[in-house]
């Protein structure tokens, strides 16, 4: 078979075709993980070192904050909402209070600016040094999760839901319009797919109701997929949780992927790969809790060897973490996953 | 005091107003409850808890979620507000019961540590509510302060949770009678376990019960893990 780079690997199992070998690519690996295998490299750096098939960009990169009380690490962010700076959240402030705490400061929102420069470098610096060579993907937050964690609270939504419908699709527009526009301005950047994260289910099942889903939720997944299929791009979606009863609503859409089926919410890349392997690729299914923070490498080779029997076959199928590479994996068994999936993952697969 | 037909009558409309998260019918009920001399301690757990237990049940099946489970919710507090002033002496065997509930640092994800809240409220329990993104010493200070039996931990996120052994270790070392029970979308029972809890709770209706059962275990002088 013919030797493929990553991005080709990524873009033939994203459209369910077979590359080489089924390629693999984590949406965030821990400084602490990269230092330990690697000391220093940045992460773009670490995907390169590790020749994994993609490196991802998260939307958060460019943010501005201004500081409310710097004693207390409270910020401002881009929409107005207070966030806070703590010891274990040193980049990424957690929420503290929404943009939108009542429905009347709809009208005074100050909306976050998708065209601001910074938010594009270093995705710029990656279609420079990679392009062609391994994909570059684009993550957006679902415009849903915007909504819920950033201008009106996840409180407050799901409230809304239930009381104000009206209103929660005029805030969803809101975070819509600014979604598109990042997603188009890195399309014409030059990235080789978007990737959609925000989560819709939890363990046991979705957050809301399946009717409420494709009311409140799916809708702006689906107009970002259009999108991306008219400029020829593939769109992944990302979303934690057991998502079982919402997984036809999310493969209408039209999405071409989803990650990252987590067997600790009662996922099973078999039983997807079964039902929606004809519809979607599925990304990840390497138990990212247990097995690779406490397993042992045995445990993770068979693990990677399972999940690509399971999910592999005929293509269709990117093998990574059931969610990320956090600060709790142990960094010998990201390598050993690696290896594992670089060994039994070459197509013809002889076992699948 | 009303006739048995009308206290019935006050107990399934507290009941039904808490399941179909009618806020204005569950204060209406209440305050006739107190108005026409009903228990305000039946009142409140032979209509508002029960109610609640249902509505957990709901969720369980996948009938309700969690909008739905935060407006019987607000239902809930509308009734205990009116209620709780007027029940005489406590006299449960829940009442007394201390527990101190939060979410570790780096954790902001605290929708299931309210859902949790609500159901030891609704129960009778002392709460101590510490919030989201809680310092692991503020735990074993609360716990001290209020003499609580029982501390709950929760963790949405797989990296939040790998601070609970170690709270777990700084709760029993400072008072190895009190209980810790953890809970949160990454945790299991084994996890529990080997994190060194005393207990596990699966959702929010089985904490009030799992709970319960701890509490009993340490004043037997038993733990989870003899």
């Amino acid at each position: 078979m013919a030797r493929f780079n990553g991005r080709d690997r990524v873009l033939r199992a994203v459209n369910r075709q077979e590359p080489d070998v089924v390629p693999t690519m984590e949406i965030d690996i821990d400084q602490r993980v990269i230092d330990a295998i690697q000391p220093g490299l940045s992460y773009a750096d670490f995907c390169d070192y590790m020749d994994l098939d993609a490196i991802c960009y998260y939307d958060m990169k460019g943010k501005k904050y201004e500081t409310v009380d710097e004693a207390k690490g409270i910020v401002r962010d881009e929409w107005g909402a207070l966030r806070r700076f703590t010891r274990v959240s040193r980049t990424d402030p957690l929420p503290v209070e929404p943009a939108v705490k009542s429905p009347e400061d709809l009208n005074t929102l100050v909306r976050a600016d998708p065209d601001l420069p910074s938010r594009y470098t270093e995705i710029e610096q990656a279609v420079r040094t990679y392009k062609g060579k391994r994909a570059i993907i684009a993550t957006v937050l679902d415009p849903f999760t915007t909504v819920a964690e950033i201008i009106r609270g996840e409180v407050n939504l799901y409230v809304d839901m239930i009381e104000r419908p009206d209103f929660v699709h005029e805030v969803n527009a809101i975070a819509r319009d600014y979604h598109m526009r990042y997603v188009t301005n890195c399309i014409d950047i030059g990235v080789d797919a978007i990737w959609v994260t925000g989560d819709y289910a939890m363990t046991k099942g979705p957050m809301v109701s399946p009717t409420f889903t494709a009311r409140f939720l799916t809708p702006g997944l689906k107009q970002i997929a259009d999108y991306c299929h008219s400029r020829g791009v593939p769109c992944l979606k990302h979303t934690d949780g057991n998502i079982w009863p919402i997984f036809d609503l999310l493969v209408q859409t039209g999405i071409d992927a989803i990650h990252p089926i987590d067997p600790a919410a009662g996922m099973d890349l078999g039983e997807a790969k079964e039902k929606y392997g004809d519809k979607v690729c599925l990304i990840g299914g390497v138990d990212c809790g247990a097995l690779l923070s406490w397993g042992t490498t045995d445990d993770v080779r068979q693990a990677v060897k399972e999940a690509i029997r399971k999910a592999g076959k005929g293509g269709g199928y990117v093998c990574a973490s059931s969610n990320t590479v956090h600060s709790g994996v142990k960094p010998d068994n990201y390598v050993q996953m690696i290896r594992a999936i670089r060994e039994y993952g070459k197509y013809p697969l002889s076992f699948a | 005091m009303p006739s048995n037909e009308r206290r019935k009558q006050i107990l399934k409309g507290l009941y039904d107003g808490v399941v179909a998260f009618d806020e204005d019918s569950v204060v209406e009920f209440s305050k006739a409850a107190i108005g026409e001399g009903v228990d305000a301690y039946d009142a409140l757990m032979k209509g508002l808890a029960v109610g609640m237990e249902k509505v957990g049940e709901l969720y369980a099946s996948r009938e309700y979620f969690v909008p739905e489970l935060l407006l019987c919710a607000d239902a809930l507090y509308a009734g205990l507000d009116i209620l709780r002033p007027h029940v005489k002496g406590g006299g449960s065997e829940e009442s007394g019961k201390k527990i101190v509930l939060g979410v570790v640092e780096g954790d902001v994800h605290d929708i299931g540590k309210n859902l949790v809240k609500v159901m030891f409220d609704a129960a009778g329990w002392e709460v101590y509510d510490l919030g989201n993104d809680v310092p692991l010493d503020r735990f074993v200070e609360e716990q001290q302060k209020t003499n609580a039996d029982v501390v709950g931990i929760s963790a949405l996120m797989t990296t939040s949770m790998l601070a609970m052994p170690r709270v777990t270790k700084m709760i029993k070392t400072r008072n190895p009678n009190v209980a810790v029970m953890l809970g949160g979308a990454p945790i299991t029972r084994e996890i529990a376990t080997s994190y060194g809890a005393d207990g596990y709770a699966d959702n929010a209706g089985e904490a009030v019960e799992e709970a319960g059962k701890m509490v009993q275990m340490i004043q037997k002088g038993e733990t989870a893990h003899n």
